[in-house]
C-alpha cells in the first residue's frame, strides 16, 4: 500500500484555480450563471450515463442468480456483449462522455459549494 | 474499453466496467437554498423560491 500523500504532486483541477471562495453577490450571481450554463449538459450525461449502467447491473443481477455453465446463464452472457455492442454503436463516445461527465460534476460541485458556504456567511454575518 | 470474442472473461470484464457505481445527480442552485435559514434577510429574484 502507497502513502495517501499526495500534497506536492497532486494536480489541481482548474475550477478549483478559477473559483475561489467569493466575496461579493456579483461574483456569486457570476458563479451561478457558469453553473447554470453547464448544468443542462451535465444532466444530459448523467443521465445517458445512467441508463447504460442501469441495463448492465440488471444483466450482472439476473447473472448472479443464474449457475454458471446452465443454458440461461449462457443466454444472459450473450444478451451482455449483444448490449455491450448496441452501446458501442449508439454511443461510440461513451467513455469520454462519461469522462467528462464525472469532470462537470466535480466542478459545479465545487461551485455549489462555494455558493453554500458564501450564503452561510452571509446569514451568519446577519443574525 | 472491453475487446474480444464472447468468453466469459470478457463478459466479466463488461460487467466490471459498467456496473461501476454512478453517484445520483447534483440537484440545481436555488435561491435562497433550503438549508438558509427562513430570515435570510436578502430580496431573491426568485418570485417561487422552491422549485414547483
Amino acid at each position: 500500500v502507497q502513502s495517501t500523500e499526495f500534497s506536492s504532486t497532486i494536480e489541481i483541477p482548474d475550477y478549483v484555480v478559477k473559483y475561489m471562495p467569493m466575496v461579493s453577490m456579483d461574483q456569486r450571481q457570476s458563479y451561478k450563471n457558469d453553473f447554470n450554463a453547464e448544468y443542462d449538459e451535465y444532466r444530459l450525461l448523467h443521465a445517458r450515463v445512467e441508463n447504460i449502467t442501469r441495463r448492465f447491473t440488471q444483466l450482472d443481477a439476473k447473472c448472479r442468480k443464474l449457475a454458471p455453465g446452465t443454458k440461461e446463464y449462457q443466454k444472459v452472457q450473450e444478451e451482455v456483449l449483444k448490449e455491450y455492442k448496441k452501446m458501442k454503436q449508439h454511443s461510440p463516445n461513451y467513455h469520454e462522455e462519461k469522462q467528462r461527465c464525472e469532470y462537470l460534476h466535480n466542478k459545479l460541485a465545487h461551485i455549489k459549494r462555494l455558493i453554500a458556504d458564501f450564503d452561510q456567511r452571509r446569514a451568519q454575518a446577519w443574525s | 474499453p472491453v475487446e474480444g470474442a464472447g468468453d466469459a472473461n470478457c463478459v466479466d470484464e463488461i460487467l466490471k466496467e459498467m456496473t461501476q457505481l454512478w453517484p445520483p445527480p447534483l440537484t440545481a442552485i436555488h435561491t435562497p437554498c433550503k438549508t438558509e435559514p427562513s430570515k435570510f434577510p436578502f430580496p431573491t429574484k426568485d418570485p417561487h423560491p422552491f422549485p414547483s
